[in-house]
């Protein structure tokens, strides 16, 4: 009984002398490194969970486009009423769910396409037997179809550059009329963002895959900038089979209607990429990291455009010097806000010196 | 989604045959269930001759193609006049428009339904002759920097002979079920110089005289409001075109902007058969023309319509407020 009484009268004068330890510590960087503790642990946590229930939709924004997808497509049961409600709204939908459907159906239809239109099929396709290859269509949408013939349409952009003959020379692939392009109003554009998002996606992938494997402990975590430099090199050897007709692909980019959808490709890439490199950050560094990046990106793409050496060493050397700027620009940025502190403390001091000296600071 | 409907029409319609002997002999006055009550007017309706509109009047069915027939019959000669006239020429735009969103690739086979004078099919050849023009330019341009392996691969022949659209030709076949059109239009194809890849063929856009997947695209200008049966033309044209192709229908439609309807209104029943009397010395035909303008389902019903027929990604263009709507739909 005593014994009892004599350890948890010590366990509670433990906890008293650490709560005053801990109040004595409770100055604002002990506060910021718990908070930074903690969002890391949360963060974690929602990587963990997220890489281990889907490593494609590492995105809960692409989640809901596939619970909307389905949803949609077992209300209505005929595909056509669900997108053709205006030609706005289908425009929108070809563009914003290429780069959250190009997983399901170019890269993985077997896995995630199957588990996607898998669970749709029992409750559609009951009375439809599998006939051909004109009524597998009932099964999926008309954006599943369009995602198909965009894929099947970069095999012929070597010959044909990003064009509207590239896709009709793909749907011609799948058995579809080359009339079957005027589905995609954006012409060339619906194949570069398709590209590009796919591209986007297929680096996610890399990443997330990357990362489980770190959490397993199968790997080494990378350095940041070591990190950044491969996520980058990674990504832009994506472009290599199409290198000639790229310039073509930009051109295309940055035409103004094309303008916000290729920016909206960029921003979720580059903050994908920092994601898997670590950054948690919630101030302006977040801002300033993913603009830095898109700095290093861009440039090392442009570089890449003409560069003629073997395997594109000179780019890679290229990103490695301008990721070394980065990484220096930091450090400096860190000893000038340090120097600058000391400074402004030495003037502090040298004033109250002063005010000492000459009698100012005694009350009278 | 068309399957499901025609199933449940031809049960209906077998429904109806079987309990001919059964209702034949009962008065069709107080049926206990509904659904005899159905199949019962359903067939005294059929035994009548189901009626039709043909513009304010209403006529019955069977009559009405042929009266479409004597109207065009009568306004052959004068077609393209009175186009201009009526339509102060905007005509020529809209059909302008109607190409430019087909956007047709070389090689690309046309049915034009209801083509009459074959402005369609006339315009679809200059489109894809261009564009052909413009494919075979730019690939002359890009062989002028080959490297030495490429040339050296050029002089290798080849299988394959690579793009289809390098050798393939555009061909417009026109069909209308008026001779007299067709008469006018080979005229003036000749006229112009259209010669090669031009067809002209007779035939009912409710029953047409093809194959199935024959064509690339199918379009109907101006013509499906003359029809009898339009979902049966929309089935049809679903039957006659290639997997991937492309449904395009060129329409007057609803003007939705209440100013614009009243001048619309009065300019098309005050302006337009004078007009016809005047120019073409036909007053009733082109009261008919104005009258089944106002009888056509408006854009939306008519969407609704060719999605029933079972094409995806129907969508519609409304030109000069309304006035006249391009829809296009995809056999996929």
């Amino acid at each position: 009984m005593t014994l009892k009484r004599h350890a948890y009268v010590w366990s509670h004068a433990i906890y008293a002398v650490n709560k005053r330890n801990a109040k004595f510590q409770l100055d604002m960087a002990a506060l910021l490194r718990g908070l930074k503790a903690g969002r890391a642990l949360r963060s974690l946590g929602s990587v963990a969970v997220q890489a281990a229930a889907n490593p494609q939709s590492s995105n809960i924004r692409r989640g809901f486009h596939r619970a909307a997808l389905l949803r949609v497509h077992d209300e209505s049961k005929n595909p056509a009423s669900s997108s053709s409600s205006t030609p706005h709204h289908e425009h929108y939908q070809a563009h914003s769910l290429p780069a959250d459907e190009g997983t399901s159906t170019s890269t993985h239809e077997a896995s995630a396409g199957g588990a996607a239109t898998g669970q749709e099929d029992p409750q559609v396709n009951t009375s439809y037997q599998d006939q051909g290859g004109e009524q597998n269509e009932d099964y999926e949408t008309e954006e599943q179809l369009a995602e198909r013939i965009l894929t099947a349409a970069l095999d012929f952009v070597p010959q044909h550059g990003w064009t509207i003959e590239a896709i009709a020379a793909g749907a011609e692939t799948l058995g579809l009329s080359s009339a079957s392009t005027g589905m995609f109003i954006n012409g060339a554009g619906d194949l570069v963002l398709h590209f590009v998002g796919h591209c986007n996606t297929q680096l996610t992938e890399i990443l997330a895959d990357q990362h489980k494997h770190v959490q397993l402990g199968q790997a080494e975590q990378k350095k940041t900038a070591e990190f950044l430099r491969d996520a980058v090199e990674t990504r832009l050897r994506m472009y290599i089979p199409y290198m000639d007709t790229w310039p073509q692909a930009m051109s295309i980019l940055i035409l103004p209607h094309n303008i916000p959808h290729s920016l909206k490709h960029l921003s979720t890439l580059m903050d994908d990429i920092w994601y898997y490199a670590g950054d948690r950050s919630t101030d302006m560094n977040w801002y300033t990291k993913r603009a830095a990046l898109t700095g290093i990106y861009n440039t090392t793409e442009l570089v890449m455009l003409q560069d003629s050496s073997p395997d594109f060493q000179d780019t890679w050397t290229f990103l490695d010097n301008r990721i070394q700027d980065v990484v220096n620009m930091a450090g400096t940025a860190k000893q000038v806000a340090a120097t600058g502190e000391a400074v402004a403390q030495g003037l502090m001091g040298a004033a109250v010196t002063l005010k000492n000296m000459t009698g100012l600071n005694q009350r009278r | 989604m068309a399957i499901p409907v025609r199933c449940v029409a031809r049960r209906i319609f077998r429904d109806c045959t079987r309990k001919v002997s059964v209702l034949s002999t009962q008065q069709a006055t107080k049926p206990i269930y509904p659904s005899n009550s159905i199949v019962c007017r359903f067939y005294s309706n059929d035994s009548e001759g189901k009626s039709t509109h043909f513009g304010f009047e209403t006529v019955p069915e069977g009559e009405k193609a042929e009266r479409v027939y004597k109207v065009f019959e009568s306004v052959a000669e004068k077609y393209d006049v009175m186009n201009d006239a009526m339509s102060m020429g905007v005509h020529r735009l809209w059909k302008d428009m109607l190409l430019h969103i087909m956007n047709p690739l070389p090689g690309a086979r046309l049915l034009d339904a209801a083509g009459g004078t074959g402005d369609i099919s006339i315009r679809f050849l200059e489109y894809t002759r261009t564009q052909r023009e413009r494919q075979q330019r730019r690939s002359v341009r890009s062989q002028q920097t080959l490297s030495w392996q490429d040339i050296s691969q050029n002089y290798t022949p080849s299988d394959d002979q690579g793009p289809a659209e390098s050798t393939a030709v555009s061909t417009a076949v026109v069909c209308d079920i008026n001779k007299e059109m067709l008469k006018v239009g080979k005229d003036k194809a000749e006229k112009l110089g259209y010669s090669s890849g031009l067809s002209w063929v007779v035939g009912d856009a409710e029953e047409l005289p093809f194959a199935d997947d024959q064509f690339d695209v199918y379009t109907i200008a101006f013509g499906i409001r003359n029809v009898t049966h339009i979902e049966q033309a929309l089935d049809e044209a679903l039957r006659v075109l290639k997997p991937g192709g492309r449904f395009m229908c060129l329409e007057f439609s609803k003007v939705s902007n209440p100013l614009l309807s009243r001048l619309y209104d009065a300019y098309s029943f005050q302006l337009i058969p004078v007009m016809g009397e005047v120019i073409a010395g036909d007053w009733k035909s082109y009261q008919y023309l104005v009258e089944s303008i106002r009888k056509f389902p408006d854009q939306e019903t008519f969407k609704g319509m060719i999605e029933d027929a079972g094409f995806f990604q129907v969508q519609y263009f409304n030109l000069t407020g309304g006035v006249v709507a391009i829809h296009s739909g995809f056999k996929l």
